[in-house]
């Protein structure tokens, strides 16, 4: 099943709040895990870091080799990490760095210590958020309610292809591209070839879910020059299965739907705000009076859909 | 005769629909308002029952219905009466993916768009949709109408059995093994015959009738020995 969400909002306001409500909606999809992915106030240089440590018992320890992997690449902390945990063994960090000078290749060194640590976003604005649990568990542990940001999106995980752990939940972030994250509703078929292919061209996986190379294969597509909306349209008869995702960048929110059309994407739009879900009692929540609701719920479907009218075609 | 509302807001879906099922026992006609898209509203009604959705509902509404009349002002969502045997569903805006799932017989008249798949598996009873029916609409339908006096999307009627998909506007593409024929009219007449009461018939329509291929899919126990070649 699963469930995916996407939320704009014309200035800069309670996009937390609203994707919880989207997700909460949606909680009978998959209550594994929940995520969310928040594009806050951009910042002009530097990067907001949000990622997950797997042993709390050698958090210190851990956190110091990361830093010193950050210091060799010409980065360093801008303060202390925030650190959120509860009664499991894992913990979550949100820190802010400098800018390394390759972020690339910073992060492939990085994620050398993917068994012990790794980063989840790194973003001029992007922080993903995601934990085990429902939309309300993991918005009270991190505090998602709060976050203020312009856009995001959202998912509700029932784990079939991959094990239930904090670190394959959704959204995954475009490793290594900054600010870009997706969630995913479905299963690419062709997982395996696809992900070899991109380990080819220099690309890690950090976990065995087949969203996670969606977001790097648009990625890709799009520093191979194509621009976004070429990129989704490509990923229709280039990749099998059978899918919805919603792909985000500080642009907007671009979507595709694959040939077989069975996985649904409900939306609402309305004086340039814009809800999207699974179901269209999710975006209902979050668009209370009546209103008109697009179903895209025929095959092949893409498109994009811009913040505060920017293009995301770049 | 004065009339029973039943409010769904965040109550329990299985509270909300016992609360139907007793109120069908009284004859009188029930509104169902602030439906909030909820799912499976009206699954598994009796005969009889005269049940006005206000707004729109979720996937699986009047799922199972045996006999019962339900009016759904806005949309409905995926798989909208999926498996009903009897009855008559009509649906104010449109209805989404796989409408009509697997029914038996009864009516659903969609007065907009329906989704993908509308009518899949059906094996009995009547699809009306005045806009256009989605991609692979009527796929493998084993018995029973779906009318679409719009157009429809790709794929359409694809691997149909002994189902007919009647199409009055654009076809994007054709599915596999399936073949148009020129309706005779009295056939015609039978698909007017589903449309009167609905105040539907025009008699100025283009039909597209489409019906099985019968190359791919179609066998018969009759069959077998020249398969098997004994």
């Amino acid at each position: 099943m699963c469930g995916i969400a996407g939320r704009i909002l014309n200035a800069p306001g309670a996009v937390g709040r609203d994707l919880v409500a989207l997700m909460a909606a949606q909680e009978h999809r998959g209550a594994d895990s929940t995520g969310f992915a928040v594009y806050g106030a951009p910042m002009d240089s530097g990067y907001v870091l949000r990622g997950m440590g797997f042993n709390k018992g050698q958090m210190d320890a851990d956190l110091d080799l990361f830093r010193a992997t950050l210091r060799e690449h010409g980065g360093d902390f801008l303060s202390d990490p925030k650190i959120i945990s509860d009664a499991s063994k894992h913990y979550c960090f949100r820190m802010e760095i400098s800018d390394p000078t390759d972020l690339a290749a910073w992060v492939s060194d990085a994620d050398e210590l993917s068994g012990r640590i790794e980063i989840q976003s790194c973003g001029r604005s992007l922080e993903i958020v995601k934990d085990i649990g429902g939309a309300e568990q993991v918005s009270e542990k991190h505090k998602v309610h709060d976050m203020i940001g312009t856009h995001g999106l959202g998912h509700a995980r029932l784990a079939t292809e991959s094990s239930v752990l904090p670190n394959a939940s959704h959204p995954f972030w475009a490793r290594p591209f900054s600010d870009v994250a997706i969630v995913h509703n479905g299963q690419i078929t062709d997982y395996y070839t696809q992900r070899d292919h991109l380990r080819r061209a220099g690309y890690r996986f950090l976990t065995e879910n087949d969203s996670e190379l969606i977001a790097v294969w648009v990625s890709d597509q799009m520093k191979q020059g194509l621009t976004m909306e070429q990129a989704l349209r490509k990923s229709i008869t280039s990749i099998d299965g059978v899918f919805t995702f919603m792909i985000a960048t500080p642009d907007g929110i671009g979507y595709a739907k694959d040939r077989f059309a069975m996985k649904p994407l409900v939306v609402i739009e309305q004086n340039g705000e814009l809800a999207a879900a699974t179901e269209e009692q999710a975006v209902r929540t979050v668009f209370t009076d009546e209103c008109d609701v697009i179903n895209h719920d025929g095959p092949s479907l893409f498109g994009i859909w811009g913040v505060g009218n920017r293009s995301m075609a770049a | 005769m004065s009339e029973i509302v039943i409010e769904v807001g965040k109550r329990h879906i299985r509270e909300i629909n016992e609360e139907l099922q007793e109120a069908c026992k009284t004859g009188k006609p029930i509104r169902v308002v602030d439906t909030l898209s909820r799912h499976n509203l009206g699954v598994g009604l009796p005969d009889g029952a005269d049940i006005t959705f206000e707004g729109s509902v979720g996937y699986y509404c009047g799922g199972l219905n045996t006999g019962s009349r339900l009016t759904i002002e806005r949309n409905s969502g995926w798989a909208t009466g999926e498996g009903m045997a009897k009855g008559h569903i009509e649906v104010g805006g449109r209805a989404g993916m796989s409408c009509g799932a697997a029914m038996i017989g009864g009516t659903i008249h969609v007065k907009g768009d329906a989704g993908p798949r509308c009518g899949v598996a059906m094996k009995g009873g009547n699809i009306v949709v005045e806009g256009t029916i989605g991609y692979q609409s009527g796929f493998m339908a084993h018995a029973g109408k779906i009318i679409a006096l719009g157009g429809a999307g790709e794929s359409c009627a694809d691997a149909l059995w002994e189902g007919e998909v009647w199409v009055a506007g654009p076809i994007e593409s054709l599915g596999v093994d399936v073949n148009v024929i020129e309706p005779t009219a009295e056939e015609v007449a039978e698909v007017d015959a589903i449309l009167e009461p609905l105040g539907l018939v025009d008699s100025s329509r283009d039909w597209r009738k489409m019906v099985s291929g019968q190359r791919l899919w179609y066998f018969e126990a009759r069959d077998a020995s020249a398969w098997l070649m004994i």
